[in-house]
C-alpha cells in the first residue's frame, strides 16, 4: 500500500475518472494498480438477482386496491355534516332571542310582592296580583311602563316617564307615586314631586303634588289629602284606605289572602276608611268589617260570606 | 405539466415513478440486507407509503421520499442474510482463445471477490455496490444513502482497500 491511500477519497477519484493524468500515471506505475484495477473489472461485471418489475408492480397495484377496500366501509359518519349546521343555527337564533328580546314582563300572584329596578335604577315595587311590562332597549329614552294591578313608582330624574294603564296615563319627571288600576278602578297618590295623571276613560287630566291623591271611578273624580310617608303602607305589611268602596277593600283582601268573597248580601258602595295588615287574616277581617258592621263567616273553600248586620236587625 | 406540477397521485405519474426508480430502491435495500425477499416488500411498503401520502409528496421529491422511507423501514427489519450475486462471464478482447487454467482461475477469482464483498461494512458494500453494478454517480448515491458526497467517496475508497487487502496479491 502507498501514499495514495493517506488521501482517503483517492481511490473514489481514481473509479469516477476524477484524477488527474499526472497522479493517474503515478497511480498505474504503483503495484497496486493491477490488482485494483482487476477488482474494478471483475465488479463491473457482478449482477443482482433477476428482477421483475412488472410482476412486482401488479403485486404492489392489488395491495394498494385491497387497502383501499380495507379502508373503505370504517368511515362511518354517525350524523351527516348538515346536522351540526342545524344545530348551530339553532343555538344561534336560540341565542339572539335571548340577547334581542328586550320585552321585559313581571308578575306577582296572591299574597306576593317585588320589586323590579329599571334599567335607570328607578325602582317599581309589584303588589299582590299585578303584572308590569317594559322595553328595557333604549329605556333612557323611551321610559313607558305599562301597569295593571297596584304598583309603587320611585323614579330617578331623567325623561319623561309614563305609566300606561287601561284606566289611563301617569307621566312624571322624577317622583315616587302610587299607581292602583283594577277593573274600572284608578287611584293615583302622589308621595313625592309632580304627578300628571290623565284619565282615558273620564277624559280628564290632573296634576298631583305631594300628599295629594285622586281617584276615578264610574267616570267620577275624586281628590283626597293623605298624610305623607316615606313609602306606601302596603309596603310595610298594610293596607290602607281613605274613603274608599268597600268593593276595592274587598278586592284588596283577596289579593292578599287568596280569599273569595260572597258580596250577594252586602251594599258594594259603602265607603271604608282605614287599613288591614298583611300577615295575619283574622285579624284583618275583624279590623274591615267591624267598624262596616258587616257579619262573615268562613266556610272550607276560603271562601267568606259577608251579611250586612244592620239589614239583619 | 411541469415536474414540479405533476401529481404523485396521478396513476401514470405513479407508475412512471415505479419503473424509473423500483429497480435500484430494490438493489439498495438488497446490497444492505442480501435478502431478495425482503428487499422486495420494503419496496412494496415505501411505494404503498408514496401512495399513502401522494397528495403530500412533490413529484420531484418523491426519488428522495422512496429512499428515505425505505431506510427507515430497513432499519426496522433485524434479520441480515450473507448476499448472493451472479456475473457474466467475461470475455477479453485480447484472448480469444481460453485455457481451461485460465477458466478455473477466472472463476475462482469471481468467487473470492464475491465472497470479500459480501463480507464488507454494509456501509462501505451498499456504496461500492450502487457504483459498480447500478452504475450511479456519487452524487447519486448520496441522494439515495442519505449521507454526503464527501462520505461517499470515503467509503468507495474504503471498500477498495479492504477488498485489495482480502484478495491479495493477484
Amino acid at each position: 500500500m502507498e501514499n495514495h491511500f493517506k488521501d482517503s477519497t483517492f481511490l473514489a477519484r481514481w473509479i469516477s475518472g476524477e484524477l488527474t493524468p499526472e497522479e493517474l500515471n503515478n497511480f498505474k506505475n504503483s503495484k497496486d494498480y493491477q490488482a485494483l484495477n482487476k477488482i474494478n473489472e471483475a465488479s463491473k461485471l457482478l449482477e443482482t438477482p433477476q428482477y421483475n418489475s412488472d410482476a412486482l408492480f401488479t403485486k404492489l397495484q392489488t395491495k394498494i386496491n385491497s387497502k383501499q377496500q380495507d379502508k373503505a366501509p370504517t368511515v362511518v359518519k354517525l350524523m351527516p355534516t348538515w346536522v351540526y349546521g342545524v344545530a348551530a343555527s339553532i343555538l344561534l337564533a336560540f341565542g339572539l332571542f335571548y340577547f334581542l328580546n328586550t320585552n321585559k314582563h313581571f308578575e306577582t300572584t296572591f299574597s306576593q310582592q317585588l320589586t323590579v329596578v329599571l334599567p335607570d335604577n328607578s325602582k317599581v315595587q309589584l303588589n299582590a296580583n299585578s303584572q308590569l311590562d317594559f322595553k328595557s332597549r333604549n329605556w333612557e329614552n323611551n321610559r313607558i311602563l305599562s301597569l295593571e294591578g297596584e304598583a309603587f313608582f320611585d323614579v330617578e330624574k331623567g325623561a319623561s316617564f309614563k305609566v300606561l294603564t287601561q284606566q289611563g296615563v301617569v307621566e312624571v319627571l322624577g317622583t315616587e307615586f302610587n299607581v292602583i288600576s283594577r277593573d274600572d278602578y284608578f287611584e293615583v297618590q302622589c308621595l313625592e314631586g309632580k304627578v300628571r295623571v290623565e284619565s282615558l276613560i273620564a277624559n280628564k287630566e290632573a296634576i298631583l303634588l305631594p300628599g295629594k291623591a285622586i281617584r276615578i271611578l264610574n267616570n267620577t273624580t275624586e281628590e283626597w289629602d293623605f298624610i305623607l310617608t316615606d313609602e306606601p303602607n302596603w309596603l310595610l305589611g298594610e293596607s290602607t284606605f281613605m274613603n274608599t268602596p268597600i268593593a276595592q277593600v274587598l278586592l284588596a283582601l283577596e289579593n292578599q289572602y287568596k280569599v273569595h268573597f260572597d258580596t250577594s248580601n252586602i251594599d258594594l258602595s259603602k265607603r271604608f276608611t282605614g287599613g288591614f295588615t298583611h300577615k295575619n287574616l283574622n285579624l284583618a277581617l275583624k279590623t274591615v268589617f267591624l267598624p262596616m258592621e258587616i257579619a262573615y263567616s268562613a266556610n272550607d273553600k276560603n271562601q267568606i260570606i259577608l251579611i250586612d248586620s244592620k239589614n239583619k236587625n | 405539466m411541469t415536474e414540479e406540477t405533476k401529481s404523485v397521485c396521478e396513476q401514470k405519474n405513479y407508475e412512471s415513478l415505479f419503473n424509473t426508480h423500483s429497480k435500484s430502491l430494490r438493489n439498495f435495500v438488497y446490497y444492505k440486507c442480501g435478502d431478495i425477499q425482503q428487499a422486495e416488500d420494503i419496496v412494496q411498503d415505501a411505494f404503498i407509503k408514496l401512495w399513502d401520502n401522494c397528495a403530500k409528496v412533490i413529484f420531484t421529491k418523491a426519488k428522495s421520499f422512496l429512499f428515505t422511507v425505505a431506510r427507515n423501514l430497513f432499519l426496522n427489519e433485524v434479520a441480515h442474510k450473507k448476499i448472493v450475486l451472479q456475473h457474466r462471464v467475461y470475455l477479453p478482447e485480447d484472448k480469444t482463445i481460453e485455457t481451461p487454467e485460465f477458466l478455473l482461475e477466472e472463476q475462482q477469482f469471481m468467487k473470492k471477490l464475491k465472497d470479500a464483498i459480501a463480507n464488507l461494512p454494509e456501509k462501505q458494500r451498499e456504496v461500492f455496490l450502487l457504483s459498480r453494478i447500478d452504475k450511479k454517480k456519487y452524487s447519486e448515491i448520496s441522494e439515495i444513502t442519505g449521507i454526503s458526497v464527501k462520505a461517499v467517496e470515503k467509503r468507495m475508497s474504503q471498500a477498495l482497500s479492504v477488498l485489495r487487502e482480502q484478495l491479495g496479491n493477484i
